[in-house]
């Protein structure tokens, strides 16, 4: 009876009851939130990307604001974007994380975040509108299932000024090119093949007839960016080098030519030490040349000017918006299409260029055995808690609480990161291994305390109560030191160790405040059962 | 449940302690000059191979491109030859298995600069059903990366150090407590370039994960000699280094499981310099800092020591 009593009165303590409480409530945090994954878990991409130059903070802010609208546009779900300043040395990182994204999605998002120049829209070699001029409307665009089963639209407005530019140019021209660019390759000199050369004669659009000719991409490009094409036929890299000193370029692009070509140009620059950046595209596997010389120039479209729009245009009647339209094979490339411009379209164009110099991809499958691991090696590591206690105790009466404060304290742990929708990736959960084992270290100075006089034939001298005040000194302490020396990371330093630190803190702070005075309280109790 | 079942094992559990004693007893007889001589040689040592063979820096500090390639038929070297012909990329291929999910898969590893899209389009376009994880660092993030992790190591380090030196007041226990942490995180950096472990923020995560734990033990051992209530300084001695001896094996073992089951080579790398890092603390703590308070308590020049907390 007297046994049964003091088990009620244990659990009545406070310390126990505070564990209990806090136990119950992180499993039903657990259960009820679910836990959330950082990408090098849970899989998906993680991109850090920095400005070209130095930028203020207010800059910074606005280009996340874009950034996040164009993501959000292009639409992937879970976009963690985040920034960091360095005061000191001025510089910005951009950390953007998207969970559970196929390989070839994470491709087009750093190309989406890379490609944050400036927006052109130039119809037949005149550049009409820029980013800012540009306005798109929440949601407005889709299929256009009157025209046909895989047409879709993107709906835009214009600034005045480049409305009346646009009605300059583009009045009455329906089924003429319209060309968008993120980024053209400006004041280039572009070397390609016949077969490239010879496409780009094409990109004409579906004028309707009597509407006349649209002039041919080469000729656009080169009016509206001094872009100067230039069929490849066996000149040698001197040549070519010469060539685009001779016209002022700043920048040789070999599309499609041999790659040994693409070393003799770059050694030829840098032999002469001239201010050119060379670069080299070949067409991937499968890829259409259409497709091929876009992504060359960076070119989305040619979008064609819808039949309305261009009556509208000459009618002067421009208050209803424009529309760019396309056809698409199927019914989802049609709808990825449209919403890959409509993105584009909206978020508009960034001050600076970001470039991308951190990129971490995760399949989520691999992401699954990754959590798959993670939990067999902490139950492996519990075990060995428990057991090698038990070796040194030879009591399973402490070995099991000690193993099972152990395991109370990663649910509270993973139950507040649920609450505050914590990512967990690898630093973090390494913060939980070092929680944990700096938890056991100090359930074995109170076991010690608690076994204290009884062994060794050191006499008694203290009484339970002041050896337990000692054993809390000691965990106080190295609780303190810990928080402390964790917290300049939190507050100087906000990387990729960032989860480290807020889970030992965590950690550490549920073993100080709750699972170690409860521990306290239930060995007091199973050892005074002896 | 257990708890009836163990109740004959009582007496034995205090003879374990007992014989636990004993077999520590030889450090207590140790003299103090050469518990703290013997530590130092191993710190002077450790200093020295850092001085001429430290860690090299893992992708995350230098950049570079680690390309991860699963589910692929091909062996490491046949990969990589295949790799080279078509991209004319010199890059470096290991091999990697996990023992509990049994994924297997290689590594390949390409200088900064190299196009990633490139090498995994090359590899998919042969092997259809590889699964591909690209993992690229430029070296400017990595200077960035490099920075933030010393900056995060020196600012933990002095909170550290300040913390113990407000808990003490003296400066000689504090002097030493700061000494063996950072002998701990030299020894522990001395081993990962012996053992080809490369600096990564993973790893610098343990070194500090490391400071936690030199910390607890110390402070443990400061303060159980210290604020001694048993007989003799022996005693006291004796008592805190059969708790630490528990500590260290507890969380020895407990890594060491963990090192076994894990196949993440983040969660291995951790692992491994922690169980060095304890190894170290362990002598820096029980021997060198033991070695150090034995002197400091029997010599004239002691401070009037004065604790605070606790009653």
């Amino acid at each position: 009876m007297a046994r049964k009593k003091g088990v009620k009165a244990l659990i009545l303590n406070w310390r126990v009851l505070l564990l209990i409480l806090f136990l119950i409530g992180s499993i039903a945090s657990i259960s009820t939130r679910g836990l959330t994954y950082g990408i090098d878990i849970g899989g998906g991409v993680a991109l850090v990307a920095e400005p070209e130059k130095s930028v203020s903070k207010d800059t910074l802010n606005g280009i996340i604001t874009s950034l996040q609208n164009r993501l959000n546009t292009f639409g992937v779900k879970d976009i963690t974007i985040e920034a960091q300043h360095d005061p000191e040395t001025g510089r910005s990182l951009i950390v953007v994380k998207i969970a559970n994204v196929t390989l070839d999605e994470a491709k087009q998002i750093k190309d989406l975040i890379e490609s944050q120049g400036v927006l052109y829209l130039e119809f037949n070699g005149v550049v009409f509108a820029t980013g800012t001029d540009v306005t798109v409307h929440s949601s407005n665009y889709g299929l256009n299932l009157r025209k046909c089963s895989t047409c879709w639209y993107v709906g835009f407005d214009l600034s005045g000024r480049a409305k009346e530019r646009f009605k300059e140019i583009a009045a009455g021209k329906a089924g003429w090119p319209v060309d968008i660019y993120l980024d053209p390759p400006v004041n280039s000199l572009l070397v390609v093949s016949p077969r490239v050369y010879n496409e780009m004669q094409d990109f004409l659009g579906e004028p309707e007839p009597g509407t006349g000719t649209p002039k041919p991409l080469v000729q656009r490009i080169s009016e509206a960016f001094n872009i100067t094409v230039v069929e490849y036929s066996n000149q040698t890299a001197e040549d070519i080098v010469e060539n685009a000193t001779a016209l002022g370029k700043d920048k040789i692009i070999l599309a499609d030519v041999p790659e040994e070509l693409y070393s003799e140009v770059k050694e030829s620059v840098l032999s002469r030490d001239l201010e050119l950046r060379v670069s080299h595209y070949t067409p991937q596997q499968g890829e259409d040349l259409k497709d091929f010389v876009k992504r060359t120039l960076n070119l989305y479209g040619p979008y064609v000017l819808s039949k309305d729009t261009a009556t509208d245009l000459l009618k002067g009647n421009t208050e209803t918006g424009f529309q760019l339209t396309g056809i698409a094979p199927t019914k989802e490339e049609a709808l990825q299409e449209a919403r890959k411009i409509y993105s584009v379209l909206r978020s508009g164009s960034l001050t600076v260029k970001l470039h991308v110099v951190n990129e971490e991809y995760i399949s989520p499958t691999l992401g699954a055995s990754f959590k798959k691991q993670a939990a067999i090696a902490g139950i492996g590591a519990l075990i060995a808690v428990l057991l090698i206690v038990y070796f040194h105790y030879r009591r399973w009466k402490i070995a099991i609480p000690v193993a099972s404060t152990s395991l109370f304290e990663v649910i509270i742990i993973l139950g507040i990161a649920a609450l505050i929708r914590w990512n967990l990736d690898l630093p973090s959960i390494a913060g939980i291994i070092a929680a944990i084992g700096t938890g056991v270290d100090q359930q074995v100075v109170i076991t010690d305390e608690l076994l204290g006089g009884t062994a060794g034939g050191v006499t008694r001298r203290m009484s339970t109560l002041r050896r337990m005040a000692r054993a809390f000194f000691v965990i106080f302490a190295s609780a303190t030191t810990t928080i402390v020396a964790m917290s300049f990371l939190l507050v100087y330093f906000v990387g990729t160790l960032k989860g480290f630190a807020v889970t030992t803190i965590l950690g550490v702070l549920i073993g100080v405040l709750i699972t170690r005075p409860a521990y306290a309280e239930i060995a007091k109790y199973l050892l005074s059962l002896e | 449940m257990g708890t009836k079942k163990q109740k004959t094992n009582k007496k034995p559990s205090g003879k374990v302690l007992e014989t636990k004693r004993k077999r520590l007893l030889f450090l207590a007889k140790m003299e103090p000059r050469k518990m703290i001589l013997y530590p130092l040689v191993v710190f002077l040592l450790a200093a020295l191979i850092l001085a001429f063979h430290p860690p090299e820096k893992g992708i995350d500090l230098k950049g570079g491109v680690v390309i991860t390639v699963y589910h692929v038929s091909a062996s490491p070297s046949e990969l990589k030859n295949y790799v080279k012909e078509k991209t004319g990329i010199n890059v470096r291929a290991e091999e990697f298995k996990d023992p509990v999910t049994g994924l297997s898969g290689i590594r390949l590893y390409a200088p900064a600069g190299s196009d990633p899209d490139k090498l995994s389009d090359v590899i998919k376009s042969k092997y259809k059903d590889a699964d591909i994880t690209p993992r690229v660092v430029d070296p400017t993030f990595g200077k960035i990366a490099q920075r933030q992790g010393i900056k995060a190591i020196l600012y933990a380090f002095l909170g550290m150090a300040v913390v113990v030196f407000l808990f003490f007041r003296d400066p000689v226990p504090s002097g030493t407590i700061i000494f063996s942490a950072f002998s701990d995180m030299v020894i522990a950096l001395a081993m990962m370039g012996v053992l080809g472990i490369e600096l990564t923020t993973a790893t610098i995560a343990a070194l500090l994960m490391l400071i936690g734990y030199t910390v607890d033990s110390n402070i443990l051992l400061t303060t159980r000699l210290l604020r001694r209530k048993e007989d003799t300084v022996e005693d006291a001695y004796l008592s805190a280094v059969s708790t630490g001896f528990t500590m260290s094996t507890t969380t020895l073992g407990a890594l060491i499981i963990l090192w076994l089951v894990s196949t993440s080579e983040v969660i291995d790398n951790i692992t491994i310099v922690l169980i060095f890092g304890l190894l170290a603390d362990f002598m820096n703590t029980w021997i060198f800092n033991a070695g150090v308070l034995r002197w400091y308590i029997a010599s004239p020049f002691k401070f009037t020591i004065k604790l605070r907390g606790g009653k």
